[in-house]
C-alpha cells in the first residue's frame, strides 16, 4: 500500500499511529459509485494539501478520530483506508 | 404604521447553535413542518420588531450548498429562489475555518448577510481570539459576537439584521480562486450572460465546473454548448492541476476560508487541556469509554422506566376511574361500547405517549446537545458495521429500547434510503418498554430472571443476524461513518423542549388515529362475539403449533395495539394475575418470545407507513409474524424435549 515519493512516504490514514499526522495527497474515489463522499470529506476540509493529525482510533477497527481545520471528526476504517497522506518515515 | 412583511433566513453548519437563536427570536410562534415535496424538516417562526412582521426560517444545518444532500439542495434553492431579505449566517467561532468555507459559499450566492459570531464562551475556552473588526473588513458582511445559549448578542444581531435591510447596500467581498481557475470562471460568466438564470452567473460559472448536477441540467435545457465548454475546461484544469476539478475548487476555496482565519484569529493554547478535552478523552476512551457509555444508558433506560412505570399506572388509574361515570352516561350497549373502543384508544396512546415518550426524548435531546450522541456513535461504529450501517444507525436502535415509533422516525439521520430502511427494520425488532413489561412480568416473574435475560439476548442476535441478512439482501453498498464530534457544551433547555413538544405532536399525528381504529375494531368484534371464533380460526396456530392456549389468540390480538396488551388481556380473560396456574413455563416462555417478535405495533406500523409507504411496512409486518411463529413454534418443541 505504500507509495513513495521524493523521501516522503505516501500511506493510507488508517496507517497512522495515534498523534501522527501527515498531509492529504489523494482520496481514492469508490469504484463504480459517484463521488457523494468524497465531497462530503472536502466539504469538511479534507482536501489535498491539509495536514491532518489522527488522534486515535476505537479498538477493533472502529472508526478514526481526526483533527482538521480545527474541527474533530470521527471517520469510519473503511473511509480512512481510502485517504492517502504523506508523512516523514524513513 | 403599516405593517411590512420581511423574511430572513438563518444558515450555517450543523450544531452551531442556529436553532437556539432561532429560539430566542421566534418564541413561541415556530412551526415546524416539511419542505414542500420533501422529507426535509422546514423550521419557520414570526416575531414583530420596530413595526415589522418578520418569517425566520431555520434551514438546515449543512456544511455546503452543492447538490449532494436533499438538505443542501433545499437551503441554496431557497435562498436563491424565494430570495429571502437577508441571510443570518451562523458561524461557529471555534471552528472558524470550517465555518468560513460555508460563508464563502454563501457570499457566491449573493445573498445580502449578516453574521452571527456563535459560541463565542467556547472559543475563547479553547484560547482562539478573533479580531472581529479584522474579519468585517475583510468579508465586508457585518459580524455580530453572540453566546446564543445565554442569549448574548441575540437581539444586537437582530437589530443590525433590520438596519441592514433597510440600507440594503453593503455587497460583501468575492473571493477570487487561483489565476487558470479564476480566468476559467470568468469566460463562462461571458457565455452565460445572455441566459435567464434563477442563480447568479458567478455562481453558476462556478458550479458547473464543479459538476454540479442540478445545475449542469438546467443550463443544458437551454445551452447544452456551454455545458459541454465548461466539462471541456474543467478536463483542462484537471490535467493542469493533477486532481480533479471539483477537488481543485473545493480546496481552492478551504485555502481562502485558511488564510482568513489564521489572518484573524490568534490561538493561546491553554496549558492544560480543559475539562472539556478531559471529558472527550474519557467518553471516547477505547477501555473506559464503554462502561462509561453502558452504564450511563442503564442508567437513563432505569430511570425512564421508573419514572414511566409508575406514571403510566397513575395515569391509567385516572383515565379508567372515569368507566362507571361513562357507563352512567352512554349505557353499556352499541353505542356505549363503540364510544368507549374510541377513548379506550386514546387512553392507551396516552399512557405510553406521556410517560415514557416525553421523558425519552427529553433524555434524547439533551445527550445530542450536549455532543455525548456523536461519542455513541463513535464507540458503537464498528458493531452497527457488521449490520451495513455505521455508528450513527445505533441511535434510533436505542431509541428503540423505549419505543420503536421514535426509533423509526429517527432512522431519517441515516444518510441513504437503503440505511434508513435497514435501521428501522432493525429498531422493529427492539424490545420496546411495552415488550419488556411481557418478557419481565410473564417469564422475569414466573420462570426466572434468566430466562428473561436470555430473551433479551435471543433478541439481540436475532435483531443482528437479521440485520446482517437485509444488509446483504438489500442491493447497494453500505456508508461509512464521517461525523463531526463537536465540543461538548451544556445542552439549551429551552430548545430541547421545544424539540421534545414537536416529536411529541408528531408521534399523536402519526400514531393515535391508528391506535384508535384499532381499538374500536377490537371493541366491534367483542361486542359481535368475533373473538371465540377468531381464537379458534386461530388455534391451528395457537395450540398446535405454539402450544398455547386457545385464549392467547385473541390476547395476541390485542398486543397489536399495544404490546403490552397481550399480558393484560390474559389476565383479564384467564381471570388471574397468577399466570403460574394457566399456564406452563415453557408456555410462558414461548408465548413472550412471539409477543416479542410477531408484529411491529400498530403505531409502530403507522410510522413504517410514514417513512417508507403501505408496502415496505406491510412486508417488514408480514415477515415478522412469519418469523415469529416459526420460532416460536421450534422452541416450543426445543423446550418441551428440554423439559423445563
Amino acid at each position: 500500500m505504500e507509495r513513495q515519493s521524493s523521501g516522503r512516504v505516501e500511506v493510507p490514514l488508517s496507517t497512522l499511529r495515534d498523534g501522527e499526522s501527515g498531509v492529504v495527497s489523494s482520496i481514492m474515489p469508490r469504484h463504480g459509485k459517484g463521488w457523494g463522499f468524497e465531497k462530503r470529506l472536502m466539504d469538511l476540509g479534507i482536501t489535498p494539501g491539509t495536514r491532518i493529525t489522527v488522534v486515535k482510533s476505537a479498538p477493533f477497527h472502529g472508526p478514526v478520530e481526526v483533527l482538521v481545520r480545527g474541527s474533530r471528526l470521527a471517520l469510519g476504517r473503511g473511509m480512512a483506508d481510502r485517504i492517502f497522506v504523506e508523512v516523514d518515515r524513513k | 404604521m403599516s405593517k411590512k412583511k420581511l423574511v430572513i433566513a438563518l444558515a450555517g453548519n450543523a450544531n452551531v447553535g442556529k436553532s437556539v437563536i432561532f429560539n430566542h427570536l421566534t418564541g413561541l410562534h415556530q412551526h415546524i413542518g416539511n419542505w414542500p415535496g420533501k422529507t426535509v424538516e422546514k423550521a419557520e417562526g414570526t416575531l414583530h420588531f420596530r413595526g415589522y412582521t418578520i418569517d425566520i426560517i431555520d434551514l438546515p444545518g449543512i456544511y455546503s450548498l452543492s447538490a449532494y444532500s436533499l438538505e443542501e439542495l433545499v437551503s441554496r434553492n431557497f435562498i436563491a429562489v424565494e430570495k429571502p431579505d437577508l441571510v443570518i449566517n451562523v458561524i461557529d467561532a471555534s471552528v472558524l475555518e470550517r465555518n468560513l468555507f460555508f460563508t464563502l459559499q454563501l457570499i457566491e450566492l449573493e445573498t445580502p448577510m449578516v453574521i452571527a459570531l456563535n459560541q463565542m464562551d467556547i472559543a475563547r475556552e479553547k484560547g482562539i481570539e478573533i479580531d472581529i473588526k479584522k474579519l468585517e473588513k475583510i468579508l465586508n458582511i457585518p459580524i455580530i459576537p453572540t453566546i446564543a445559549t445565554k442569549g448574548v448578542g441575540v437581539f444586537q444581531l437582530l437589530e443590525k439584521a433590520v438596519e441592514m435591510i433597510e440600507k440594503g447596500t453593503v455587497k460583501p467581498t468575492k473571493i477570487k480562486y487561483g489565476g487558470e481557475v479564476e480566468e476559467k470562471v470568468n469566460n463562462l460568466i461571458k457565455m452565460l450572460e445572455k441566459l435567464q438564470l434563477k442563480y447568479p452567473r458567478r455562481y453558476v460559472a462556478i458550479k458547473l465546473l464543479e459538476g454540479d448536477q442540478e445545475i449542469e441540467q438546467r443550463v443544458n435545457e437551454i445551452s447544452p454548448q456551454i455545458v459541454s465548454t465548461a466539462k471541456e475546461v474543467a478536463k483542462e484544469i484537471e490535467r493542469l492541476h493533477g486532481h480533479s476539478c471539483p477537488t481543485v475548487i473545493t480546496s481552492e476555496r478551504y485555502e481562502v476560508a485558511g488564510c482568513i482565519a489564521r489572518e484573524v484569529q490568534k490561538l493561546v493554547i491553554p496549558a492544560k487541556p480543559s475539562i472539556n478535552e478531559k471529558l472527550h478523552n474519557m467518553t471516547t476512551h477505547k477501555i473506559i469509554g464503554y462502561p462509561i457509555m453502558i452504564s450511563l444508558l442503564l442508567l437513563i433506560f432505569y430511570l425512564i422506566f421508573t419514572f414511566g412505570n409508575y406514571t403510566s399506572d397513575l395515569l391509567s388509574n385516572i383515565l379508567y376511574g372515569f368507566k362507571p361515570l361513562f357507563v352512567d352516561l352512554f349505557g353499556s350497549g352499541f353505542l356505549g361500547t363503540i364510544v368507549w373502543g374510541a377513548i379506550e384508544g386514546i387512553i392507551a396512546g396516552t399512557t405510553i405517549a406521556l410517560p415514557y415518550i416525553v421523558p425519552f426524548y427529553i433524555i434524547l435531546y439533551l445527550l445530542e446537545d450536549s455532543g455525548y450522541l456523536s461519542r455513541i456513535a463513535f464507540l458503537m461504529d464498528n458493531v452497527m458495521h457488521k449490520m451495513g450501517l455505521h455508528g450513527k444507525a445505533f441511535i434510533p436502535v436505542m431509541l428503540g429500547f423505549g419505543c420503536n415509533v421514535p426509533a423509526c422516525l429517527g432512522c431519517r439521520i441515516m444518510e441513504t434510503e437503503r440505511e434508513r430502511l435497514i435501521a428501522a427494520f432493525v429498531s422493529t425488532l427492539v424490545p420496546c418498554a411495552a415488550r419488556s413489561v411481557i418478557i419481565l412480568g410473564l417469564v422475569g416473574a414466573f420462570v426466572g430472571i434468566q430466562w428473561a435475560l436470555m430473551l433479551y439476548i435471543i433478541d439481540l442476535l436475532i435483531i443482528f443476524s437479521l440485520g446482517r441478512l437485509a444488509f446483504k439482501a438489500l442491493p447497494g453498498e453500505s456508508t461509512a461513518l464521517i461525523m463531526e464530534m463537536h465540543d461538548y457544551k451544556l445542552p439549551h433547555l429551552n430548545t430541547v423542549l421545544k424539540e421534545t413538544w414537536f416529536r411529541v405532536t408528531e408521534f399523536i399525528k402519526i400514531a393515535f388515529p391508528l391506535i384508535v381504529v384499532g381499538s374500536l375494531t377490537i371493541k366491534l368484534a367483542e361486542f359481535f362475539d368475533l373473538l371465540e371464533p377468531v381464537a379458534t380460526i386461530l388455534s391451528p396456530v395457537t395450540v398446535i403449533w405454539l402450544g398455547l392456549p386457545a385464549v392467547t389468540g385473541i390476547t395476541l390480538i390485542f398486543g397489536v395495539l399495544r404490546k403490552e396488551l397481550t399480558l393484560v388481556m390474559l389476565a383479564t380473560l384467564m381471570g388471574t394475575t397468577d399466570f403460574a396456574v394457566v399456564l406452563t413455563h415453557v408456555q410462558m416462555f414461548v408465548l413472550a418470545l412471539v409477543a416479542m417478535l410477531y408484529i411491529p405495533c400498530v403505531a409502530t406500523i403507522a410510522a413504517l407507513v410514514k417513512e417508507f409507504g403501505w408496502k415496505k411496512a406491510l412486508f417488514i409486518t408480514i415477515f415478522e409474524i412469519t418469523f415469529a411463529i416459526i420460532l416460536g413454534g421450534v422452541a416450543f418443541r426445543l423446550l418441551t424435549l428440554a423439559s423445563i
